[in-house]
């Protein structure tokens, strides 16, 4: 096969091949990444104004002292909620969003590397969403703040279901986010056209690429807090228990440990927006690219090391104290080059003012402002007098609707001609911004004040003399000045949608490979694959740099079946065609599993979990069973040499997230030990007379560790092929995890102490607990594998699923040594 | 009781340089703002020892931030309005250097880097210096947190005699740090007197300390700071700091019996306080030892009712104990169904403890 020109690419059968059916089938069973990434905006963007709603009663209620229009409770379930859809269900998913929609786009492939994980990724999140707000008619919504601290959200002193509300959103958002994450990881190193580079990427796909890393190691933290909190209200566990062993702050470190790389999350993609957006509207070339990508990343490193700033009031060493506020203070060295990038690229080009401009320029001032006022929370003594004040408030909403509402509504401005084929309104768009830059500062500016002058947050009310009436009046103004704003721009997109101008492919004339292709894209995006030469391949000619030209208007063609390039992940030089799957209802089914297994845990109905876990399961089988088995080692002859088809090879998509998944669980574990020892460290005696014996558990490390050796035989037996070599050593494998597990049993049988009797035991059966659920789901992927294997599937080459297996077996092993000398040996060593 | 000796050598405060009047001089608008606006919890102008360390850094960082963002702001309005071109999207991109621009990296983040400097060895300092009391202090208050009051038990290691109890309010003598042993037997509660000194956790299973050191005679306003239940933001303390003697006095007085009562009414309200409160209150000398709610012993003299929830007025008292829940929403104690007759003696009882 060679190169195609793209104006003779056979568009019709591409068409035929890529687009969804329409209708309601076609809507709950596509898989395409534009509708998932539209998807994601528009519901994330209802969550926004279901959030900013909740924001508008607290401010009415706020906007003088006194004021009782609100009881308590309805109060606290407000500011609660308001936090947890803004920070969980707006702010991450929307950038999600973008980032559906453009990646591929701006990476020359023809969709996410797993686009099923796309949709379920979307319809776990939606189910998320409705799970959260089926409190709301249940008149038990989260009460406890979004950082839900105990005791105050253990069940003794919130019996309700609230907080069983918050923590199963929690896990279900967790599980959605990963997901997600993980696709966009494997999407970046194993789809990119040939000669995107890593070096050649727009900003946003490094800041989402960091984002997701950073979800990887860090959502395992909240997932192990919330499945922690819910054990202890409905099982009676005492993690977090201090009366048995048990500690508040726990919560806290773990809480935080994901939170603040979250914000990072939350903040990074949405500075890629505007380091791509802005120079289009300068004429010329981001200041710094390189600078900017590496902040990015160092942004994201350093955030993992201050999760401590959110507790230095917490009775905290004064050493920690220095270190924790030395990275707190420094992490804002990157963004500073990327706001200095923005500067420069502004002052270096020739600017213009269309709406994104205007917003991405108000951007950088609320960003400044949101970033100084981080710096003075990050001034330890200081902190002890802003922490928990409006100061706070002030700062983080700055942070918030400044790097993320700001720079998002310049995105919909900038991108919402590619995904319409429509110019948003102008003048509309003016408006638009001078009434939300505006509401933003009258309604969070003021509270930089307030919070000075001591006003604690989250108070239902407050008495006057205080000095506190006339700020918070202007913050109410501001509130509903900044509500007008939104609904502005929700006109503006509904007007727009309707009659905006047409576009055109590249309304902006800007330089990145999405706007090479018509707007809207047609579904399959690129007629050919383009082969990229440049950072920014629309203006090469113009800019005259090097001599490196992108291949845009001929490539390779891929139109048998959904087909798009592997390619390698540093140099993106294509590696195999993949076949990309057919739309699907599974991720449907098994978003809504899921949310059939929340509803049970919520309610305390095992039978309806149960129903809802065998419902998962079959999903999960019916997806990974191969929807076509490659009889042959078809090759592909392309100008990029002969590729095989169908994933394959040592380090295929499927190994990249294999891994991914190995890394997240590796980190759950790591938060989960992190907990058994730091319980450990505050006890005086953290272990019970009778620790756990050792004879079974170093037989049954022994059993693990020769199931892990069958495995590696049988991968060697597939790459040597001998099937029946795989049969036999896939077979004892299993033979050997069921051997594993029911001694486990045996072993739980003969401790003396109980899971809800101390932290100690708690953490003993939860670890063990969770390892045997990890050997479980093992197994059941070790029996898959099997029975395709005595099916004949795999052949030298084509044996992907054993391979991703065997890493997955691998790691539950290497666990389970962690595992081992934590709980078995350290209590020996005393 | 601390007598003037024990009051620890003040470290005399550093002569102000050049550099300290410039500063002055900038923070000047910032200060005068804030004080004007006069909150009686405002924490820039603290007249406690560690709150004014800290609050010095804070003005310093509010002016050092607020100079960046103004400088952040001219520049993007110089580099809107000194734009070269036309309105139009018709602008070519230009043919750039690729390095170019990237002045503004090295030398922003250059300077930000000396700030940044700047703001951590100022931070370090001040640390230092509001970590840790002076000196040792003999005299020691034991804050425990409730949903939502606060009980505060004062005691003095050079003074064993010295031991009381009270609620919902503090006392402090003016030069003379008090260490703070902070407890809760619920939730989280953050213990804050915004004048005094910044904010310290109370955390159950977990003693935290603390230390305040009045410097300037005055009352405020202290106050829960984090997140703890439904009346949150009903949990205030009255802060009062006045000369070492007057506190004596006022420690004297607190660590004294309840007059017996002298009026008929008061007597019969008494009883009536016997029969209906003394299960969860206390009035030190009575047979009235409940420990569920605030101590009362001297209740009359303390400024407000459910922490901060009310002023203490014979009016204010006669609705709290009529039904608290309708004032205080959430509170533990129970609407009393004391007849009229019941009432006024109970209140007329309560209002002789002081």
């Amino acid at each position: 096969m060679s190169a195609v020109l793209a104006e003779a690419a056979p568009v019709d059968r591409l068409n035929e091949i890529w687009e969804t059916p329409r209708g309601w089938r076609g809507s709950i069973s596509s898989v395409d990444h534009k509708t998932i990434g539209k998807r994601y905006l528009v519901t994330s963007i209802a969550f926004l104004v279901i959030g900013g709603l909740e924001a508008l009663m607290m401010r009415s209620q706020l906007a003088v002292s006194g004021e009782r229009m609100l009881s308590a409770g309805a109060y606290n379930e407000l500011f609660s909620m308001h936090g947890v859809t803004m920070i969980f269900l707006y702010a991450a998913p929307v950038l999600s969003g973008f980032s559906n929609y453009i990646w591929p786009l701006m990476l020359g492939a023809r969709d996410m590397a797993y686009p099923r994980l796309n949709a379920l990724s979307y319809w776990t999140y939606l189910v998320a969403g409705i799970f959260l707000y089926t409190s709301l008619p249940l008149g038990a919504m989260p009460n406890a703040g979004w950082f839900d601290y105990v005791p105050y959200a253990s069940r003794e002193y919130n019996p309700g279901l609230n907080i069983d509300f918050y923590a199963l959103t929690m896990i279900l958002l967790a599980v959605s986010t990963t997901v997600g994450s993980i696709n966009f990881i494997t999407t970046l190193f194993k789809t990119r056209a040939p000669g995107m580079s890593l070096n050649r990427m727009p900003i946003i796909v490094w800041g989402t690429l960091t984002a997701s890393v950073a979800n990887v190691f860090a959502l395992p933290a909240l997932s192990a807090a919330a499945a922690m909190l819910f054990l202890d209200r409905r099982i009676g566990t005492h993690f977090y228990d201090p009366a048995a062993g048990g500690h508040p702050l726990l919560w806290q470190h773990l809480f935080w440990m994901f939170g603040h790389p979250w914000v990072y999350v939350i903040v990074l993609p949405a500075m890629g927006i505007v380091s791509d957006a802005l120079p289009t509207f300068c004429r010329r070339p981001l200041v710094g690219y390189t600078f900017v990508a590496l902040a990015t990343v160092m942004t994201a490193m350093i955030g993992f090391g201050v999760w401590l700033h959110h507790m230095f009031a917490t009775g905290i060493a004064p050493l920690a104290l220095a270190f924790f506020g030395a990275a707190s203070i420094f992490i804002t060295i990157p963004s500073a080059i990327a706001v200095f990038a923005w500067l420069g690229t502004l002052w270096d080009g020739k600017p213009w003012y269309p709406a994104p401009m205007k917003f991405m320029l108000g951007f950088i001032a609320l960003f400044v402002i949101g970033g100084v006022s981080g710096v003075m929370t990050a001034a330890v003594p200081f902190d002890w007098q802003l922490t928990d004040t409006y100061f706070v408030v002030a700062h983080l909403h700055y942070v918030l609707v400044g790097i993320n509402v700001f720079p998002v509504i310049a995105g919909v401005y900038y991108w919402f001609p590619k995904m319409t084929g429509r110019m948003m309104d102008e003048r509309l768009g003016t408006w638009n911004f001078w009434t939300l830059f505006i509401g933003a500062n009258l309604v969070f500016f003021p509270m930089h004040i307030v919070g000075l002058l001591g006003m604690p947050r989250r108070i239902y009310s407050y008495p006057a003399g205080l000095g506190w009436d006339a700020y918070n009046l202007i913050e109410t103004i501001g509130a509903f000045v900044f509500a007008a704003g939104v609904a502005l721009f929700a006109f503006n997109v509904w007007i727009s949608r309707r009659r905006g101008r047409i576009a055109g492919p590249n309304p902006w004339d800007a330089g990145t490979l999405e706007w090479s292709v018509s707007s809207p894209p047609p579904p399959y995006n690129f007629a050919v694959i383009p082969t990229v030469g440049s950072r920014h391949p629309l203006w090469e000619d113009r800019l005259g740099e090097g001599s490196a030209r992108s291949v845009l208007a001929k490539g390779p063609l891929l139109a048998d079946g959904r087909e798009t390039f592997a390619t390698t992940p540093l140099d993106a030089e294509p590696s195999a065609v993949l076949q990309m799957p057919e739309d699907t209802y599974v991720p449907l089914a098994l978003a809504v599993s899921i949310g059939i297994i929340g509803y049970g845990l919520l309610f305390g109905l095992w039978w309806l979990a149960a129903i809802g876990g065998i419902a998962a399961a079959a999903c999960a089988i019916a997806w990974l069973w191969p929807a076509r088995v490659e009889k042959d080692d078809r090759q592909i002859e392309t100008e990029f040499g002969e590729l095989p088809v169908g994933s394959s090879g040592r380090h295929s998509v499927g190994w990249w997230g294999m891994a991914c998944v190995v890394a997240t669980e590796a980190a759950f574990f790591g938060y989960l030990l992190f907990s058994y020892f730091y319980l450990g460290s505050l006890s005086t005696n953290p272990w019970p007379d009778d620790v756990p014996r050792i004879g079974l558990p170093i037989l049954n490390t022994l059993i693990l560790i020769a199931s892990s050796v069958a495995v590696w035989f049988a991968g060697r037996g597939i790459r040597r092929n001998r099937n029946n070599h795989l049969v036999a050593w896939l077979g004892t494998a299993i033979v050997l995890g069921v051997v594993f597990i029911s001694l486990q049993l045996v072993e739980y049988g003969r401790e003396k102490f109980s899971m809800t009797h101390d932290a100690y035991g708690s953490l003993f059966y939860t670890i063990t607990g969770f390892h045997g659920a990890h050997v479980l789901v093992g197994l059941v992927m070790l029996v898959v594998v099997f029975v395709r294997a005595t099916l004949g599937h795999f052949r030298p080459g084509r044996d992907e699923a054993v391979r991703n297996v065997s890493l997955y077996w691998h790691f539950v092993d290497a666990v389970w040594l962690v595992v081992f000398t934590s709980l078995y040996i350290t209590p020996h060593l005393r | 009781m601390s007598t003037e000796t024990d009051i620890p050598s003040r470290i005399s405060p550093p002569t102000d340089t050049l550099s300290r009047a410039c500063f002055r001089f900038a923070a000047m608008p910032c200060i005068a703002f804030l004080v004007a606006c006069n909150g009686t919890s405002s924490y820039l102008d603290a007249t406690g020892r560690a709150g004014r360390s800290e609050g010095k850094l804070g003005i310093w960082l509010t002016s050092i931030a607020s100079a960046v963002v103004l400088l952040v702001c001219i520049a993007i309005i110089i580099g809107i309005t000194r734009q070269r071109t036309a309105r139009d999207r018709e602008v070519s991109v230009e043919r750039t250097r690729i390095a170019s621009g990237l002045n503004w990296i090295y030398f922003g983040t250059g300077a930000t880097i000396v700030i940044l400097i700047a703001v951590f060895i100022a931070t370090m300092v001040t640390l230092t210096a509001a970590a840790h009391p002076p000196a040792i202090p003999s005299l020691t208050m034991d804050v425990t947190g409730h949903q939502w009051w606060w009980e505060v038990t004062y005691s003095d290691a050079s003074n064993p005699e010295l031991g009381f109890t009270t609620a919902n309010e503090v006392h402090l003598p003016v030069g003379i740090p008090v260490r703070v042993r902070l407890h809760s037997t619920d939730v989280i509660h953050s213990f804050w007197l915004p004048q005094i000194a910044g904010k310290m956790d109370v955390i159950p299973g977990q003693t935290n300390e603390t230390w305040l050191e009045a410097e300037r005679a005055g009352t405020s306003r202290g106050m829960c700071a984090e997140y703890c239940g439904l009346q949150h933001a009903s949990m205030a303390l009255a802060v009062k700091a006045e000369s070492p003697a007057e506190f004596n006095k006022w420690a004297q007085q607190r660590r004294s019996d309840a007059p017996a009562p002298v009026t008929r009414e008061a007597f019969v309200g008494q009883t009536v306080f016997f029969r209906s409160c003394g299960a969860c209150h206390a009035v030190t000398g009575t047979p009235a030892l409940g420990r569920v709610g605030p101590e009362l012993t001297h209740f009359a003299s303390r400024p407000t009712i459910g922490a901060g929830a009310l002023e203490n007025t014979p009016q204010n008292l006669a609705r709290w104990i009529h039904n608290a829940p309708a004032m205080k929403e959430g509170v533990r104690m129970p609407a009393m169904p004391l007849d009229s007759a019941e009432m006024r003696a109970v209140v007329a009882y309560l209002e002789t403890l002081r």
